[in-house]
């Protein structure tokens, strides 16, 4: 009878491992799929400013791409990646008449779905405050702490880029 | 068959062959819902790493951090899994009762202490590894930036600290040195360090994160496990002492330091047949209410009238610290019961024949199972064992019982001899006796044995020796 056990318990426990990995193998690739999608996109607009990564003091070189003909006196500059433990953060400005118009963010925090949760919530509140302050100078958004932080530094950069 | 009250001297006896045995299906459906609790047990292990899985977590592990990331959180999950199968473990569920024994699940349940505590403690390092990785410090700086600017983690840091107070006041070394009280006071905080560890599962883990499977998943075993709890360990105690209504009605000196406390009630009907398993009583008088009492009937409930009046009766010897005071119990106190549990009892059996094997204190769940397990007249072998006659508690009336229903009975008293592990008396050891020697028949019997835990693993030994399989062993554990 034990032996019974021990054969069933080991065959569910490794048919239910086997499973849950299969199905997680599946979402594993669309991610990450979505996640170089994202990449792409970005590379269109500002090519440069991927090379810039790792060295975060130096946004400075954040491409001033021209995204198209119909915005003539707007720049895109965008800031470094910062890495924080939940994922990558990286932020765009739009400048026009040396002011921000537009905030985007190119990554956020997605380590883990609650990551992308906390970013999904606080990178539009950010994105309002800082239209609104027009500056990095704003407040943190609570429960999003680290994506907050980096969110800010990588804004920074980008408008010290903008020399703004 | 007639009855015998030997000293010690071996009987031969025929064996009653060709009997059905009514114990059969009973048996196999015990022995299948313990495989499938064992099944149960590994798959929701399985089951929470797998779910996590399926959220896509092998992504994590294209990076070194991300992989001593993944690990943790692995850790972690199984961690957490272990900890509400505990409490599973310890709720009293009926399931697991009637399959292994409350006392064997709580043996199960102490096993598991060391591993779960170990799990929580690779998980806390690991991620502090990973995450530490991530973003270019140390494990020791991570940890700290962790505490201060994550929300929520400071309290999965209190949790953690709750844990190993729990586990480490539950190491054997350790409460030997501690009175019961002090132990059941922090294991109860193993209530808060749940609590406290949620929120960061919530805030951080995302456990329960919307559109996930874990989500489902975490949220039926917390719901479970919390309802589990309050059912059969609150709810069912506080509905059996209200319907029972028991009151102290005598006290009985059995010998020095041995009473028989006698309580009436309603409803005792329902609780025919557990005579031999335990309830966990508290005596309703002042100082004594708060400290719970588990000790077995010593006699089936009895006499009783339409409205299943009657009497229930439990023996008792002074073993210090509130068992002390039941001697001076007042007719007239109010009860409150917890129970029945464990499987000493008709439940178990598995085969026509029966041998129960009592030692001291030990000998009163041994008589009221005999009192109301089936056997046929010469298929049961009872074997009581004491310093004196005298430590051979209730043993007239299990004579009687023995005359009536047509059992074997054996005293064996006397000291062991020096030097030997045997369960026996000097002079028995030394003729050379065992278990078989009492009972030739014991390779194909129900083996009950009740007494202090190095003598009773000493019998379990000779039983084993003498071709009986384990799910033919039934035994009480005493301490707690």
């Amino acid at each position: 009878m034990r032996t019974r056990a021990a054969v069933s318990a080991v065959l569910a426990s490794g048919g239910i491992l086997i499973a849950g990995w299969q199905s997680g193998v599946h979402i594993a690739d669309t991610s990450s799929s979505v996640a170089s999608g994202a990449a792409g996109t970005t590379g269109a607009t500002g090519a440069k400013a991927l090379g810039t990564d790792g060295s975060s003091g130096t946004g400075t070189t954040g491409a001033a791409g021209t995204t198209g003909a119909s915005a003539k006196a707007v720049g895109t500059y965008a800031g470094p990646v910062v890495q924080t433990r939940f994922g990558s953060v990286q932020v765009q400005i739009s400048v026009r008449a040396g002011k921000i118009t537009d905030v985007t963010a190119l990554q956020l925090t997605d380590a883990e779905r609650k990551s992308v949760q906390i970013s999904n919530r606080a990178a539009p509140l950010l994105r309002d405050e800082v239209l609104q302050a027009q500056s990095a100078d704003v407040q943190t958004i609570s429960g999003a702490t680290v994506t907050s932080d980096a969110y800010l530094n990588s804004l920074q950069a980008a408008l010290d880029a903008a020399n703004l | 068959m007639n009855t015998q009250l030997l000293t010690s001297r071996p009987e031969v006896r025929r064996r009653s062959g060709g009997a059905v045995n009514p114990f059969r299906g009973q048996h196999r459906r015990r022995l299948l819902r313990a495989d499938l609790l064992t099944v149960l047990f590994w798959a929701s292990l399985a089951g929470a790493v797998a779910l996590w899985l399926a959220d896509g977590g092998m992504a994590g592990f294209a990076t070194v951090a991300g992989s001593f990331t993944g690990l943790g959180i692995v850790a972690g999950l199984a961690g957490m899994d272990l900890v509400l199968l505990m409490l599973l473990l310890a709720a009293r569920i009926p399931l697991i009762d009637h399959t292994v024994g409350h006392d064997r699940a709580l043996e199960f349940h102490r096993k598991l202490g060391k591993p779960a505590l170990y799990l929580l403690l690779a998980h806390g390092i690991l991620i502090a590894i990973g995450y530490g990785m991530a973003e270019g410090l140390d494990p020791v700086s991570e940890a700290v930036a962790l505490w201060v600017l994550v929300p929520d983690m400071w309290l999965a840091y209190i949790s953690m600290l709750l844990f190993i107070a729990v586990v480490v006041t539950s190491l054997v070394a350790v409460r030997r040195r501690f009175p019961y009280e002090f132990w059941y006071a922090v294991h109860l905080l193993t209530y808060a360090a749940v609590l406290t560890a949620l929120p960061h599962q919530f805030s951080v883990g995302g456990l329960f994160a919307e559109g996930t499977w874990q989500r489902w998943y975490w949220l039926a075993l917390c719901i479970a496990t919390g309802a589990a709890l309050l059912y059969y360990r609150v709810a069912q105690p506080l509905v059996a002492t209200f319907r029972h209504q028991l009151t102290v009605k005598r006290v009985v000196r059995v010998a020095p330091g041995v009473v028989s406390v006698e309580m009436s009630g309603l409803g005792l009907d329902q609780l025919a047949g557990s005579g031999g398993r335990f309830f966990i009583w508290r005596f309703l008088a002042p100082g004594l209410w708060w400290h719970p009492h588990p000790f077995s009937l010593s006699a089936d409930p009895v006499s009783f009238d339409a409205a299943g009046q009657g009497t229930l009766r439990i023996t008792v010897r002074n073993l210090g610290g509130g068992s002390a005071q039941l001697a001076s119990l007042k007719p007239g106190t109010r009860v409150a019961l917890e129970g029945p549990y464990g499987l000493f009892s008709t439940a178990a059996r598995s085969r026509n024949h029966v041998v129960m094997v009592g030692a001291g204190i030990g000998i009163t769940p041994i008589r009221a199972l005999l009192e109301s397990t089936p056997f046929q007249p010469g298929n049961a072998t009872v074997i009581l064992r004491g310093h004196s006659e005298s430590e051979l508690y209730l043993g007239e009336e299990i004579l009687a019982l023995c005359q009536q229903r047509g059992a074997t009975l054996f005293h064996l008293t006397g000291s062991r001899p020096a030097g030997v592990r045997t369960w026996l008396p000097e002079s028995s050891a030394r003729a050379g006796h065992r278990l078989a020697s009492f009972d030739p028949n014991v390779s194909d019997a129900d083996v009950y044995v009740c007494g202090p835990a190095a003598w009773a693993q000493s019998v379990l030994q000779d039983a084993r020796a003498a071709g009986v399989r384990e799910d033919q062993l039934h035994y009480e554990r005493f301490d707690w």
